[in-house]
């Protein structure tokens, strides 16, 4: 092919020839004989600048193009896309930024015009080696599969079942409703009743476009963003075991949290004494009406444990404090008489309407003390005594019942998931989300979402927005009829080169590279690949180059670059 | 087809992850913003806990898209004038102030600031440092163009009518004085409430001394002393510009006057301890909190690597800041009843979370109401947080209650969730 290339040096009104002298620059790069044609203009991003530059690649016939300029941050795009317009490959195309890296860093005019020649040089000599690469585009499935019927998991399917999205809610236990639908009631500040999780698992039922299965478990999955296959075994009690074959566009994973084994830490006496309870087991009381000892005696005094495994587990649970005080307003509410104690590190109140809460359960008389942890609890007589430390100092309280309130773990499908899909977890044993502020219910593996307690501990309303933020996700990215464009500048691995040691796998954060063991070698998969080059840089043979940063792209600009 | 319109208030950090989630998928974002630049309160922060990233890094690939995005229309210096009609068929009216700088022409370059003969307090940078009547809040705002203050600009207050001096000095033909202010008229389907929140005013409580003495800053004033492009280009100095030996930071200021925990503060307490540690290194830090809410998963281990680090942590009932002969004495009461006193050379005020000051007006614009706290009204019969009494009117981010970033982005993203279901 006959190599057309147009240099044009962009003046940026004052800005770079004050500090660059651009007739040289122009009359140097004229007398190199690769190039064809060298212009300058004075501001190249404005519209009549975009017109030029348009009309300049057809009237030249130019197969490619350079423009010195501004950072490729600002304007790289804006050219590409007129290269694009004029009927030439885009990334036929190099911008030399010579505004931030010489004209506004070098005060000597010479200096700064020397390095600006130099790096446009560079710039040529790197398109010459340019390809064109070409956008593929990709037929979709815009259908999700959610892993976890608890309500975070119902709501991201009542969030996204319609017409032209099919939604397939997956349960492992028999019936949804997950930990939400177990609890007495939702903290009444903070929404309606226990109905209401009813009532959305009614909603998930009638909806013709959520399939649920329970009693079933995702056994296999394999896929990218709009083009997943799943295989889902159901094993209900009383029939077949059967396996069926899914295809779907995006992954929810809703698969909820387990409690902290309080027998862990043998200070909090669980199990010991039949009268200190844990807090799910409080709370079937509640549900079942009948508040007594073991003995059948209503309790005169009730002391409530927050935090039981927060030092263990090296973090705060979040919702804790506010299901104690949930709990002694029961039963100030109910049984005014009892004596209502509770125990707490640290009052964790964190939603605008928690303090208020916390205010009226003191009014009750619930009476707050504060501890560092607790040492001991034991039989003592009818009672159960808790020995606990504050300040080094330790003291002692007596009640007939205690409730503990155990912090939230990781759910015991949480690694086998994250295995399954080759998703990280944290220190702590949840999903890690893509970005903890910017991304929170993304994963590396684009396509694949996560919501409510399998990220880490929340509370019911919270749950329900992640929820909603995972349907934003996938309601943005999968829309009926419409295809998407994987990422171009991609991974690609030489086979001959390849010697199948699979470093590149143990580097990509995305989950794009696989190792095929008929072959010997590692395949990248192209649709998943983002481009980020950790595994060109890892591998030891040298076997894998990024599209628009080959060796050869970036010998030939570091060559003129470093002159 | 359903109205394919979607109007967003606000341009921080929810209210672009609400704009650029709506965008992707097609939808006609109008994104609404008060100030001359977008990103909110988040491009203010130097670092970010529990990572330590830096803020503005983090969100100027987010502003960037959203300047170039074809389905986002941004209207800066812009206010809702009127809302009327209901979810699918709103109809708002914006009122959209002169900037008197072209963004089509202007190319950011700074050659106006200078030959400006006013100069202001810098409200961006908490009247740390000086502005121009042509200014941009601080290096590296986006859009990255000046915008002319009308009421101090002599040319444009008619103090003196034949200053050019900007205009002459603009090599773009950037700047035009005719500009202008105008009312734009939309029709959306729904309307997401992002409005953010304003900082407690420490002035309020004369006990913690603000004000009174130079070295008791607020937590915003520290976090630009900190920042990089903030008003000292990042040097952590005492107003006298000298070195920093100890400091006293103060949790909790305001919570019992407003009558809720803001949720964030206990952090953004402990980030600051990091970056006092970072720059001077050798400098005592005491904390002085109450309960200390660290809800997040990673939150327990940032405090527990500082505990560490030698920073005192410190539970206090009951604290007051005085300024004795030029110095500072935090005189408390610890958590069991015994009085003590601190002498730093250092204060800051971890001060609340309030709902942003336009909360009032916008809620009646929008036919919604405060809650007791002066935040937008959420209700929770769906048990989610983010819808308003208004059908079709969603609330995100700290404009609903005090949030952190991430949670800010979850609601957004959930809003856009919403919209997008109801749409579909």
């Amino acid at each position: 092919m006959n190599k057309n290339i147009g240099v044009y040096v962009c003046e940026c009104g004052p800005n770079i020839p004050e500090r660059i002298d651009i007739d040289k620059v122009v009359n140097e790069i004229s007398s190199m004989d690769e190039v064809k044609t060298v212009k300058k203009y004075s501001l190249m991003c404005s519209n009549d600048g975009k017109k030029f530059l348009k009309q300049e690649i057809e009237k030249e016939e130019l197969t490619h193009v350079v423009v010195a300029a501004c950072s490729p941050k600002d304007h790289e795009n804006t050219f590409m896309k007129v290269c694009e317009e004029a009927g030439m490959n885009p990334y036929l195309f190099q911008i030399v930024n010579i505004r931030e890296q010489c004209a506004w860093m070098i005060p000597d005019k010479e200096e700064a015009t020397s390095k600006a020649i130099q790096y446009i040089q560079a710039g040529i000599h790197r398109v010459l080696f340019h390809e064109p690469l070409e956008k593929k585009e990709l037929e979709i499935n815009v259908d999700a599969l959610v892993i976890g019927g608890g309500i975070s998991g119902i709501e991201a399917s009542l969030s996204l079942a319609g017409p032209k999205r099919k939604v397939h809610l997956v349960e492992k236990t028999d019936s949804l409703g997950g930990m939400a639908g177990k609890l007495s009631q939702i903290l009444p500040h903070q929404g309606s009743k226990i109905k209401s999780v009813k009532e959305k698992i009614e909603q998930a039922k009638n909806n013709e476009n959520i399939n649920i299965s329970t009693s079933s478990e995702v056994k296999e999955i394999r896929g990218f963003l709009g083009n997943f296959e799943a295989v889902i075994k159901s094993t209900p009690e009383n029939g077949e075991e059967k396996e069926q074959e899914i295809k779907t566009g995006a992954v929810i994973l809703a698969t909820g949290f387990d409690l902290f084994d309080l027998k862990e830490n043998p200070a909090y006496g669980y199990e010991k004494n039949e009268n200190i309870v844990s807090a799910l087991e409080f709370e079937d009381m509640i549900n079942s009406e009948k508040i007594v000892l073991k003995n059948g005696k209503k309790p005169k005094s009730v002391a409530l444990i927050h935090c039981a495994g927060r030092k263990e587990k090296g973090y705060c649970s979040k919702v804790c404090c506010l299901y104690n005080l949930k709990f002694a307003h029961y039963l100030k509410d109910n049984f005014p008489d009892i004596d209502v104690k509770e125990l707490y590190m640290d009052l964790c109140l964190p939603h605008k309407q928690d303090q208020s809460y916390f205010d009226q359960a003191k009014e009750k008389g619930v009476e707050f003390i504060r501890m560092d942890e607790v040492v001991k609890t034991k039989s003592s007589g009818d009672q159960v005594e808790i020995e606990y430390k504050d300040n080094d100092k330790t003291d002692k309280l007596k009640a007939d019942m205690v409730v503990v309130a155990p912090a939230m773990v990781p759910s015991k499908d949480t690694s086998h998931l994250a295995e399954l899909l080759n998703l990280p977890l944290d220190k702590s044993g949840f999903f890690k989300e893509l970005h903890e502020m910017l991304d929170p219910v993304a994963t590396p593996m684009e396509g694949v979402y996560i919501t409510g307690c399998a990220l880490g501990p929340k509370n019911i309303p919270e749950s329900m927005t992640q929820s909603h933020a995972t349907s934003g996700k996938i309601l943005s990215s999968l829309i009926p009829g419409r295809k998407i464009v994987p990422e171009v500048k991609v991974s690609k691995i030489k086979e001959e080169l390849c010697t199948g040691c699979q470093t590149c796998l143990s580097v990509c954060f995305y989950g794009a590279i696989s190792y095929d063991p008929f072959k010997g070698v590692s395949v990248v998969n192209e649709a998943i690949c983002r481009g980020c080059g950790n595994c060109v840089g890892s591998c030891p043979s040298g076997a894998i180059h990024s599209k628009h940063f080959t060796y050869t792209q970036l010998y030939q600009e570091v060559l003129d670059a470093l002159r | 087809m359903k109205n394919q319109n979607v109007l967003v208030i606000g341009s921080g950090v929810a209210g672009i992850e609400a704009s650029l989630t709506l965008a992707d998928a097609g939808l006609n974002v109008h994104l609404v913003e008060k100030d001359s630049l977008i990103g909110g309160q988040t491009i203010k922060f130097e670092e970010v806990y529990p990572n330590m990233e830096c803020a503005t890094c983090m969100l100027a690939p987010k502003q960037q898209e959203v300047l170039q995005h074809d389905n986002i229309n941004l209207y800066l210096l812009s206010k809702v004038k009127k809302v009327e009609g209901s979810v699918g068929k709103f109809k708002a009216q914006i009122d959209k102030k002169a900037r008197y700088v072209s963004l089509v022409n202007c190319i950011g370059c700074g050659a106006c600031y200078d030959p400006c003969p006013v100069s202001l307090d810098n409200v961006f940078e908490e009247g740390m440092s000086q502005k121009k009547a042509i200014y941009v809040a601080c290096p590296g705002a986006l859009p990255n163009a000046p915008v002319i203050d009308p009421e101090n600009c002599v040319r444009l207050n008619g103090k003196k009518k034949d200053c050019n001096a900007c205009e002459e000095a603009c090599g773009f033909d950037a700047i035009d004085f005719t500009e202008k202010d105008k009312t734009i008229d939309l029709d959306v389907s729904a309307i997401i409430v992002a409005t953010g929140f304003d900082q407690f005013d420490v002035k309020s409580l004369p006990e913690f001394g603000y004000g009174k003495h130079p070295n008791i800053y607020t937590a915003m004033e520290f976090e630009r002393l900190y920042a990089q492009n903030g008003p000292t280009g990042g040097e952590l100095t005492l107003r006298e510009e000298k070195p920093i030996k100890s400091v006293g930071i103060i949790h909790c200021v305001g919570r019992k006057e407003e009558g809720y925990c803001s949720g964030v503060c206990c952090m953004y307490s402990m980030k600051f301890a990091h970056f006092i540690k970072d720059k001077a290194p050798k400098a005592e830090i005491r904390e002085f909190h109450t309960d200390l809410c660290i809800p997040g998963k990673s939150h327990q281990k940032f405090y527990e690597d500082l505990a560490k680090e030698k920073v005192n942590f410190i539970r206090y009932k009951e604290i007051d800041v005085k300024g004795k002969n030029g110095s500072l004495e935090v005189n408390y009461t610890n958590n069991n009843g015994k009085k003590n006193s601190f002498k730093p050379d250092m204060v800051i005020l971890s001060s609340a979370m309030i709902s942003s000051a336009g909360t009032k007006d916008l809620a009646k614009k929008l036919g919604i109401s405060q809650d007791s706290m002066g935040f937008f009204t959420t209700q929770n019969e769906n048990l989610s947080p983010i819808d308003s009494e208004k059908e079709g009117v969603f609330v995100i981010g700290c404009a609903e209650g005090p949030k952190d970033i991430s949670d800010s982005v979850s609601q957004a993203e959930a809003a856009a969730g919403r919209v997008l279901s109801i749409l579909q």
